[in-house]
């Protein structure tokens, strides 16, 4: 009797320890995946970009973003709307996305010099966006499901996960290492490396707040580590659950901007 | 001077064992003294050898045409490039078809990721973001109403034919790549390859040739591009030092056997030549200079002028030695009568070398100083080891000598005979003969006016050369694979830039906005900094000012408006200086570029203009009405914002500075010719003198075909300076040896002769005028004096045993001018193996070499002979 007390105390006692540490990779992924791109249902900030090429040349843009969730329940669908300020001969230029989990994500372009809404029909989203060095992806996030991934250390503070494509042929790296924070589940630090296992890329969160409740990174990094160019972006004037519209993020208000939810 | 000299032979004569232990270890120490540290890392004080074939480093480094083209490339963020043309015969396609896109889809993506650490640990290889191939390149194009799309040119290997028409067809539809990319007949393609460096060009070269061998199939990979034929050069031409050189010397050897019928006899003069060489060589390395394509000739031209005195002292000893049959004796004699005309001859060849040294390019100098230095090593080791050398002769082996002697019958040989009634002619036919030589040199004279100046590296190689069949049929087909930049800017002078400033300063003090008077006040009074840099500095202190209001816990709605209406201002004047948003600028440059292929010498150029109406044009409806410039600098600017939402944003800055100031055009041409070049040069200069460009812009040229015309031109003017100034002082060096001007000015007459007729003929022939023909003039001064000094040396020796001329000249035609016949033979028959060289300098300096010595031979024997029989009264006053 007192065998099977103290087996099964045992028993019990690992196997809380097991359901305690035993995250899986995907609850990870799931969770960073929700932390960076999918807190609260919809969201408006400011951003400054600084593109600094490799021979120490800046240029800066500023543009204000506003994202709206489809499901409010599940982290699917989303529309992106974004309005540059500056440099002064794009203002008013506007950006529109809407993001698809099963299908080509939906984007356009506007531009008010030429008075022409342009639908940009990309063959990947690895293209840059607005000329930074971060990708269009990196702003958008890359669907969970391109790729394979695997829990390489479970540190005190940090979630390291590396994620393999499963259609290598399409991207331009071979695997990335994500660094995630436990607390916050907000990728810190994501690297890219070559089939050659050299770094070429990394993303770095230089800051984390928490406004209104969320935690958020407001300034990060994007290096291309070949060619020695970064680009930062600043995040100021953050709002979270701003009941956007749906007509926000239609193609007419690409041409007139709703200037009420861009203020 | 003299008298040492004759002092050092005759202590070589009296310890001949010693003169050779010593020269041997001379010798040793100076190859000790280059292997170690090249092999080793041992003797890190000492210099390795090193070898530099960058023509562009006949300019020093702080060149400003370098320092320019270095600035340039930073700036736009342009690499060296080879470049290599796959052609496919065996399909009607092309090579557009899956097979051969397959290859070039491997080779590309092969190519993307060459790198490696070199010594010092840097990351040196294939600068895989700039590649230009189908699969690294971006597709701009429509995509159905209203939609633009970015993808990759080939992201898939196509799987039919048709499939592969279709990225021949989007490539051709894009400026940028249509006679870049894809041939102008729409069946071959050509990959740019960016590199790290020139200099690791020919192993980058290397591993794409290795992979390339690997393929199946029909199609022919040709690599070229002009980083690539500079790093071949010098590998090729060290191939080259180690055959053609020691062939020439075996040519030598086995004519000299020829004529003195004794292998023994005959050795001394080479292994003076090869000391001579080894020597200056060594002090060459040891001293720290690198070998250069200059340096690499050393060698070729000390051999002729080392072994030239030892032919004299030999030819002269054979015939002597059958006479007084002793050889201390003998020696005693021909060296009293050599020393003079030897020493002469050896100070004017290093005078008209040295003379390169005043020249302003680097590798010329260490060129002309070091063949000096190696021509004094030969005079020293000529007066010391021949002499030691026949002293250590057996008289057995001289014993024989004598008899083959008498056997040949000295007086009766072919030579002799020729010579003898060559003399008898230049008496008798003094006038016919100068009547002739002056119509030939008139006739040379006209050649002289037809010179081209010109030069081109790739022409270094021989026709049949892969680089140089690379070349012709790369360029058939496309744009062209020579490189040059022309770089747009507008450059104030500090005044202007000071006045700007002031004006700014003045403008903000004088506004009512506090903010406004606040940056005014900002800007120092003895600024330094360019109008630029003053406005990107106050943009910034603006900013960061409203970003304290704006977070300030009290806020302050109007400093916020204040300070955001000083920040606008202040964008306003920055984007005036944005030049290349403007559109009159923009088609300033399309016309431009129009006018350049109106020229015939530009096969194609790129430029922010193309960039600007292609994506233009694809936002629009992809048709040619809309492959235009937008009519406002805001229209441009949101072009291209929409262009950098594609894979390779960064192309744009290979085109203009992020702060839109400066630009610049890429300029395919299909000639590396420096005419060519410079004709483009002048005709842009005259594009730019009709229609002044907007915005006071100006231009300036880089690029590596750009350079080579800089350092020619360089090298032309100061060869010709440095050429002047050595004849002249040659001539006084003359009037002095002869202690007359009349003696002077006719010392001076083979030389001047031989330099016309060959230049001349250079001019009538059509041959370029390039790099080793231009230093072939000094060549042309060492040697054609030399024989002029030996033969009025002589002749004016043997006058005073003679009545007049014509019985002196009989003398002359003797034994003194078979030692210059024999001379001509033995050294310009030496320099036959140069001709098969695959490197063309080797077969010009070849060519040239025997062709000089020939003609200085003929001016001395006939010419000289000729004038002095003309002039016999004036020249023999006092002796006779």
């Amino acid at each position: 009797m007192k065998l099977f007390t103290t087996s099964t105390l045992l028993a019990s006692c690992l196997m809380s320890t097991m359901s305690v540490s035993a995250i899986t990779v995907d609850e990870v992924i799931n969770k960073a995946n929700h932390a960076a791109y999918y807190q609260a249902n919809s969201g408006r900030a400011q951003v400054d970009m600084m593109i600094t090429d490799k021979a120490g040349r800046k240029n800066k843009r500023r543009f204000t973003i506003l994202r709206k969730d489809i499901d409010q329940k599940s982290d699917a669908d989303q529309k992106f709307y974004i309005l540059f300020h500056k440099p002064a001969d794009v203002k008013n230029t506007t950006f529109m996305v809407w993001k698809h989990l099963s299908k080509a994500d939906d984007r356009w372009l506007y531009l008010p010099a030429l008075d022409l809404v342009k639908r940009i029909a990309a063959s990947d989203n690895r293209t840059s966006f607005v000329g930074s060095h971060f990708y269009y992806e990196d702003v958008s996030g890359r669907g969970l499901k391109a790729d394979k991934h695997q829990l390489l250390k479970d540190e005190k503070q940090r979630y390291v996960v590396k994620s393999t494509p499963k259609k290598p042929e399409s991207v331009e790296f071979a695997y990335y290492v994500t660094q995630i924070d436990k607390n916050s589940f907000l990728p810190l630090k994501t690297q890219y490396f070559d089939s050659k296992g050299k770094e070429i890329r990394a993303f770095e969160a230089l800051k984390v707040e928490k406004i209104d409740g969320y935690n958020m990174v407001t300034h990060s990094v994007m290096k291309d580590k070949i060619s020695g160019g970064n680009t930062q972006m600043k995040y100021r004037k953050i709002q979270f659950n701003n009941s956007l519209p749906e007509q926000v993020f239609t193609e007419r208000s690409l041409r007139k901007t709703p200037t009420k939810y861009l203020k | 001077m003299f008298k040492v000299a004759d002092n050092l032979t005759n202590l070589a004569m009296r310890k001949p064992k010693q003169v050779f232990w010593y020269s041997a270890m001379i010798a040793l120490a100076f190859i000790l003294s280059v292997v170690i540290p090249s092999v080793s890392n041992m003797a890190s004080f000492m210099h390795p050898l090193t070898i530099d074939t960058d023509p562009e480093n006949m300019l020093s480094y702080d060149e400003p045409v370098k320092v320019f083209h270095r600035e340039q490339k930073k700036q736009f963020s342009l690499s060296d490039m080879i470049v290599i043309g796959v052609v496919d015969n065996a399909h009607p396609q092309g090579v557009f078809n899956p097979a051969t896109l397959n290859s070039i889809q491997d080779l590309a993506l092969f190519a993307k990721d060459i790198a490696w650490q070199d010594k010092s640990g840097q990351q040196v290889g294939v600068i895989g973001a700039d590649l230009m191939s189908p699969s690294t390149l971006e597709n701009i194009e429509q995509a159905g109403p209203g939609a633009i799309s970015f993808t990759w040119l080939m992201s898939d290997v196509p799987t039919s034919d048709a499939d592969a028409l279709i990225i021949r067809e989007n490539a051709q539809n894009l400026p940028l790549f249509n006679g870049t990319l894809v041939s102008d007949d729409g069946k071959s393609i050509a990959l740019y390859i960016p590199i790290t460096s020139k200099d690791i060009s020919y192993n980058v070269a290397q591993m794409l040739q290795e992979r390339i061998d690997g393929y199946q199939g029909s199609a022919e990979f040709h690599i070229t591009g002009m980083p690539v034929a500079q790093d071949v050069f010098g590998v090729e031409m060290f191939k080259q030092m180690a055959i053609s050189a020691p062939m020439a010397m075996i040519l030598i050897y086995l004519i000299m056997w020829f004529f003195f019928k004794k292998a023994v006899f005959v050795t001394s003069p080479m292994i003076v030549a090869m000391i001579s060489v080894i020597v200056t060589m060594g002090l060459l390395v040891v001293t720290g200079n690198v070998i250069h394509i200059m340096s690499s000739m050393i060698p070729i031209f000390i051999m002729p002028i080392a072994v030239l005195d030892g032919v004299h002292i030999l030819s002269d000893f054979y015939d002597r030695y059958p006479r007084i049959k002793d050889k201390r004796e003998t020696l005693k004699h021909v060296m009293s009568e050599l020393h003079k005309p030897m020493l002469f001859t050896t100070i004017t060849t290093a005078v008209g070398f040295a003379s390169l040294a005043l020249t302003p390019i680097p590798p010329v100098q260490v060129f002309g100083v070091f063949v000096a230095i190696g021509v004094i090593l030969a005079w020293f080791f000529t007066i010391t080891m021949i002499p030691a050398y026949i002293m250590l002769m057996s008289d057995k082996s001289l014993e024989m000598h004598k008899n083959t002697a008498e056997h040949a019958d000295i007086d009766n040989s072919l030579l002799a005979r020729l010579l003898k009634q060559l003399g008898n002619a230049t008496y008798g036919y003094s006038k016919a003969i100068i009547g002739i030589i002056t119509l030939v040199a008139i006739g040379a004279s006209y050649g002289f006016t037809l010179i081209i100046i010109n030069d081109n590296p790739v022409k270094w190689f021989s026709p049949d050369h892969d680089i140089r069949v690379a070349d012709k049929v790369l360029n058939e087909r496309f744009a062209g694979t020579y490189m040059a930049y022309l770089s747009l800017h507008q450059t104030p002078t500090a005044d202007q830039e000071s006045t700007s400033i002031t004006r700014l300063k003045k403008q903000l003090l004088d506004s009512q906005s506090s903010a406004q008077i606040s940056l005014g006040n900002a800007i120092g009074n003895d600024n330094k900094a360019s109008l630029s840099q003053t406005l990107a500095t106050l943009i910034t202190k603006a900013e960061q000012q409203i970003i304290l209001i704006e977070e300030a816990d009290v806020f302050d709605e109007n400093a916020l408006d204040d300070w955001e209406a000083a920040l606008e201002a202040l964008t306003l004047e920055q984007d005036k200086l944005a030049y290349f948003k403007d559109p009159e600028v923009l088609n300033y440059m399309a016309k431009l570029q129009q006018y350049l292929l109106e020229t015939g010498l530009v096969g194609k150029s790129n430029s922010l203009a193309d960039v600007v109406k292609t994506v233009h044009r694809e936002v629009y409806s992809g048709e040619q009405k809309d492959f235009i410039i937008p009519d406002s600098s805001d229209a441009v600017a949101q072009i291209l914002l929409t262009y950098q939402n594609s894979h390779r944003p960064q192309d744009l800055w290979h085109f203009v500075t992020p702060d839109y100031q400066k630009s610049n055009l890429w300029l395919q041409l299909k000639s590396g010719d420096n005419t060519d070049m410079q004709n483009l040069i002048e005709r842009v200069n005259l594009f730019f003198k009709m229609n002044p460009a907007p915005k006071g812009l100006s231009h300036d040229w880089f690029g590596l075909t750009y350079i080579n015309v800089v350092w020619q031109d360089k090298m032309v003017g100061g060869m010709a300076q440095a050429f002047i100034g050595s004849f002249i002082l040659v001539f006084i060096m003359m009037s002095a040896l002869f202690r007359s001007l009349l003696w002077g000015a006719l010392a001076m007459i083979p030389l001047t002769f031989t330099i016309v007729v060959i230049y001349g003929v250079i001019g009538l022939i059509g041959k370029d005028y390039d790099m080793p023909v231009a230093v072939l003039s000094s060549l042309s001064l060492g040697l054609a004096v030399d024989y002029a000094i030996h033969f009025i040396a002589r002749a004016r020796e043997l006058a005073k045993q003679y009545s007049n001329w014509q019985q002196t000249a009989k003398a002359v035609f003797a034994e003194p001018a078979r030692a210059i016949s024999r001379n001509v033979i033995v050294v310009g028959v030496g320099f036959m193996p140069l001709l098969v060289a695959p490197l063309v300098p080797y077969q010009t300096v070849g060519v040239f070499i025997s062709a000089i010595l020939l003609l200085a031979g003929i001016a001395t024997l006939i010419i000289l002979p000729a004038l002095i029989s003309m002039l016999e009264k004036h020249l023999f006053k006092k002796s006779h």
